[in-house]
């Protein structure tokens, strides 16, 4: 049964067909929203949020483009709704950070590359200073770069994801990269 | 190789796509450039958090949760479609029986006959019924 058939079935009733889509794009929706988020928990709750919103709008799909390119699309801005959103909250945030009520992420240990306390540490900070320096971007260029760089996208895809063309996303990512660049180099004095 | 044009190259090295004689120049300059060593280790760092990321596992549970959200809306949507049934039901009933009542006054009016049309005998037109005597006083008697 080709994609077609499953959003028509759908569409015709049979909300369980849904279940298929969600099992083969699962990992292409949660590697964009983690490429916002940065934590695991977050971009759970944000890749069901995002299939919840496809499935209200699955009448609104046309299939001049890929239905992948479609999720993305919501996919992406979900992400941004759901970055601009935690941006208001940052007063919230630093206030429980000084409560120590800050949510710690476990993902972070497992690049550490041995077991010491304090390479962990240490390794945690640098990671938090590389996610910290991707989400300082503007949000096109941070667009294109997580879709290149999370999902491998080609610039052809992440044209007509973003809806601009191949020479834009180029040249957004070149930029994108020269402003990461800028912004690790700039702080050095704690780099690896 | 000096340091603006190693930095210049850095990216397309670090994905490899330079020419191998350049690739060879950029290599020997990070062997002796301390500073153009630490950009290109920024950038590897990068890399590893991206693929650190990438390589997370997702919930599980993820799919079971999706069907779980859809069935709720779906459920809310009818419950909130009932409950305006079932608050619009009072209201309902009243309008249908005013207009039961309506019809029944309207149907009523229908089968009256619209007036009088036998004609009243002359004689009994006549009559002054003022000076016919009452019947209470006739029963007094």
């Amino acid at each position: 049964m080709n994609e077609s058939e499953i959003i028509r079935d759908i569409l015709d009733g049979d909300r369980e067909k849904f279940r298929l889509l969600v099992e083969k794009y699962q990992p292409l929706v949660f590697r964009t929203c983690i490429g916002f988020v940065h934590d695991k928990d977050d971009a759970d709750d944000l890749t069901q949020e995002v299939f919840i919103q496809a499935y209200q709008s699955l009448s609104r799909f046309r299939s001049d483009s890929a239905f992948s390119t479609w999720l993305y699309r919501i996919a992406v801005n979900a992400s941004l709704n759901s970055v601009r959103r935690s941006s208001k909250n940052f007063i919230i945030q630093r206030f429980n950070s000084l409560f120590g009520s800050e949510k710690t992420n476990d993902i972070h240990v497992s690049l550490a590359d041995s077991d010491n306390p304090e390479d962990i540490l240490v390794r945690k900070e640098h990671i938090s200073w590389v996610q910290k320096a991707l989400d300082s971007l503007p949000e096109n260029q941070r667009t294109a770069i997580i879709l290149s760089k999370y999902d491998d996208l080609s610039q052809k895809e992440i044209a007509a994801i973003m809806n601009i063309s191949e020479g834009a996303v180029e040249s957004l990512l070149q930029r994108a990269k020269r402003n990461l660049r800028g912004k690790l180099s700039a702080g050095r004095g704690k780099n690896p | 190789m000096n340091c603006q044009l190693c930095q210049k190259n850095l990216d397309a090295y670090h994905e490899g796509r330079l020419s191998p004689d350049i690739r060879n120049q950029v290599e020997s300059h990070l062997k002796t450039c301390d500073s153009c060593k630490q950009i290109y280790n920024v950038l590897l760092l990068a890399d590893r958090v991206v693929e650190m990321e990438r390589n997370t596992d997702t919930d599980p549970f993820l799919v079971t949760r999706v069907m779980a959200g859809i069935a709720s809306l779906e459920t809310a949507g009818h419950e909130s479609e009932s409950g305006f049934i079932r608050m619009l039901r009072p209201v309902l009933i009243a309008a249908s029986m005013a207009a039961a009542v309506f019809l029944g006054v309207l149907a009523g009016n229908l089968s009256r006959p619209a007036g009088n049309t036998a004609e009243i005998p002359v004689e009994l037109a006549l009559i002054n019924d003022a000076v016919l005597e009452s019947v209470d006083v006739l029963s007094i008697e």
